[in-house]
């Protein structure tokens, strides 16, 4: 049945794409130049966008002490965002007394690979710096024994400077670009809720909050022992749809 | 005004949701937790591709202080994305959220009857198009206030019951401006910034319920502090402006078989004192009036139809159609003159989809979308009124 239904889904979705009369009309070169310059317009929020993919804002599994995640797809491939992300757990779901959360801190760090490529072998760039960290912790408590929902904070910083050589500076959209220095930072508040989706298998849902600058995602997860597949999904960002995967361990 | 009605509307659902949670027996503490997200392409037949969508979560927590006495707290976020939407409503480019907080101290009286004061916060955004910063949005929106409800349980077995509510909020728009006046008289900073928008609204619902079917009568009351009514002559009066909605609706949510069906419809009574006047053009010197212009009646229906093929897999179909009648506006032809016919907004919308139950708490879906605007008004300059579109997504649901 389950094949059945899958190969339905395709079809109808086929169906859409086909029957549409209006797709036909789809502008993409104006589509794309709306795109660039909604990243020319905030170039932070769009590779902040990408260090959200590689944060690791779930709680850690129930009886687990640590763990360690690097995130795979949309970061260090394509985006060369080499990162590292830790989550410690202080104490367990009613280890000091009945009722009382499990309370993990989380943080990780990225630095953008190609950034220190590009300084290092191009003739255009002088200098470039992409990289970003955060830190928080996570709340979580077992609502009944299939369901935990999770609370937290965290606090996300960006850095993006990026220097063109004198008399080597690309023009984009008919302006000479000679330089950028953007940055982003923003207190977050956390809310999701965890469920079973299969032995060992989680499925959650959760939403991430920017207190200063409003800025939101919902996050989309399944994971398992060694990696997780995302969707996170931006509604105020330039591309809408992230799919992630992250490899983690947790001990 | 849609966005307030809306607002107020959200309230009066919002009392039902705080009331549908309930506390388990052995428990002084009850989580409840509700995330909804849908994210979906737009294709209108006029203008370019877009993406939009919704996100709604609701976190609360119900604390059972003794036996009679219970606090409820609930936070509820709200985000409406780009999207198609009703003639005379919002650009499809317009987006807004809202952070509300709800405090709720229940009391049962006797078995019977349980009254419910509480007081709300709610802090709204709003963005056009044009990506201005959310803090800067011409609609953003401050509302505070309290509420009085009591139900009365008439069949517990079949969680009947009736609610008498009346909710009051003071609404303030920070930033509001009134762009015409600020373009006629520059000078006058105080006309123009005076908080226009403010008012204070007042809500009387009356809802009954039993065995999943719902219904009830909404009376909603804005006063406005400071706008004032725009007279035959082109210039505003020293009446205020007021304006009341009258809301019927009907409901079920039930399961045939391996029919679900959850069908709606509601009828709204619009009427405002306010008057308009026409510009045909910046500069007009000669404006046209028209009196009662936003009085309207409203009737939406949807009928959602789920059919649960398998305990998890389900193929639903949609049917949502929403008309509105203005009491005395008249539709404009296409070089903005007014027409001797009523303006008469209908959308209609088909949505075919496919739902898979991932557990006992969550759902995901898939749907398709065909959407027909019509209306007699074919000024549409500034917003269509008449076009078809596509959308397709999809959509998740975690509740618990």
């Amino acid at each position: 049945m389950g094949k059945i239904m899958k190969k339905l889904i395709l079809i109808l979705l086929a169906l859409f794409l086909v029957k549409s009369p209006a797709f036909a009309a789809i502008d993409w070169e104006s589509k794309g130049m709306q795109i660039a310059g909604e990243i020319i317009a905030n170039p932070a929020g769009f590779f902040y966008d990408f260090q959200q993919d590689l944060e690791a804002t779930t709680p850690l599994p129930p009886g687990k002490s640590f763990g360690i995640q690097t995130s795979l797809f949309p970061t260090t491939i394509p985006m060369t965002y080499t990162n590292a992300s830790l989550k410690v757990r202080l104490h367990g779901e009613g280890r000091i007394a009945p009722g009382v959360p499990q309370l993990d801190l989380i943080g990780g760090y990225w630095d953008m690979l190609a950034a220190k490529m590009a300084t290092k072998d191009s003739e255009t760039v002088d200098s470039a710096k992409f990289g970003g960290y955060y830190a928080g912790a996570i709340m979580s408590t077992s609502v009944s024994p299939r369901v935990r929902t999770f609370w937290g904070y965290k606090r996300s910083v960006l850095k993006a400077k990026l220097d063109f050589k004198a008399g080597q500076e690309p023009e984009f959209l008919g302006t000479k670009v000679n330089s950028f220095d953007t940055g982003f930072k923003d207190d977050f508040f956390i809310a999701g809720i965890e469920t079973p989706k299969g032995i060992n298998k989680l499925w959650s849902i959760q939403l991430n909050y920017g207190l200063n600058t409003q800025t939101f995602s919902s996050k989309v997860s399944w994971y398992g022992k060694y990696f997780e597949l995302g969707l996170n999904i931006f509604p105020e960002g330039v591309l809408v749809f992230h799919p992630v995967w992250n490899f983690h361990l947790n001990f | 005004m849609k966005k307030l009605l809306l607002s107020a509307f959200i309230a009066a659902g919002l009392a039902g949701r705080l009331c549908a949670a309930s506390a388990e027996d052995s428990k002084i503490f009850t989580p409840f937790f509700d995330m909804t997200l849908s994210e979906a392409a737009f294709l209108p037949s006029e203008g370019n591709i877009f993406s939009g969508g919704n996100i709604n979560t609701q976190v609360g927590l119900l604390s059972k202080i003794t036996q009679k006495d219970q606090l409820f707290a609930l936070y509820n976020f709200n985000y409406s994305g780009a999207g198609f939407a009703p003639q005379d409503s919002k650009q499809f480019t317009d987006r807004s959220m809202a952070h509300g907080f709800n405090l709720e101290y229940r009391r049962s009286v006797t078995d019977r009857i349980r009254v419910r004061p509480g007081v709300g916060f709610n802090r709204g955004y709003s963005r056009t198009g044009a990506n201005e910063a959310w803090k800067n949005g011409l609609y953003n929106m401050n509302s505070a206030g309290g509420q009085l409800a009591a139900d009365y349980i008439f069949d517990e077995g079949k969680n009947g019951y009736v609610t008498l509510q009346y909710l009051l909020r003071t609404v303030t728009f920070p930033n509001y401006t009134d762009l015409l006046r600020e373009f006629q008289d520059p000078a006058n900073r105080a006309s123009v910034n005076g908080g226009l928008q403010d008012q204070t609204m007042g809500q009387v619902s009356l809802r009954p319920a039993w065995n999943k079917f719902f219904g009830g009568v909404t009376y909603t009351v804005q006063n406005y502090k400071n706008q004032k009514v725009v007279a035959a002559s082109g210039v505003y009066g020293d009446t205020k402006q007021k304006d009341t909605d009258t809301m019927l609706d009907f409901g079920f949510h039930h399961r045939l078989w391996i029919f679900e069906m959850y069908p709606m419809v509601s009828y709204t009574m619009h009427e405002s004192n306010q008057n308009f006047m026409k510009y045909k053009f910046l500069g007009d010197t000669a404006p046209e009036f028209a009196a009662s212009y936003y009085n309207f009646k409203e009737m939406n229906l949807s009928v959602p139809v789920d059919l649960n093929i398998t305990s998890k897999w389900a193929i639903g179909g949609a049917f949502s159609i929403q008309r509105r009648a203005y009491d005395k506006r008249y539709a404009r032809n296409a070089d903005n003159d007014f027409t001797t016919e009523k303006q008469v907004n209908t959308m209609t919308t088909l949505t075919g989809s496919i739902r898979k139950r991932i557990n006992e708490v969550a759902m995901v879906r898939l749907f398709g979308s065909l959407i027909v605007a019509n209306s007699n008004n074919k000024f549409e300059k500034y917003m269509p009124y008449n076009y078809t579109g596509n959308s397709f997504g999809l959509a998740y649901q975690l509740s618990y």
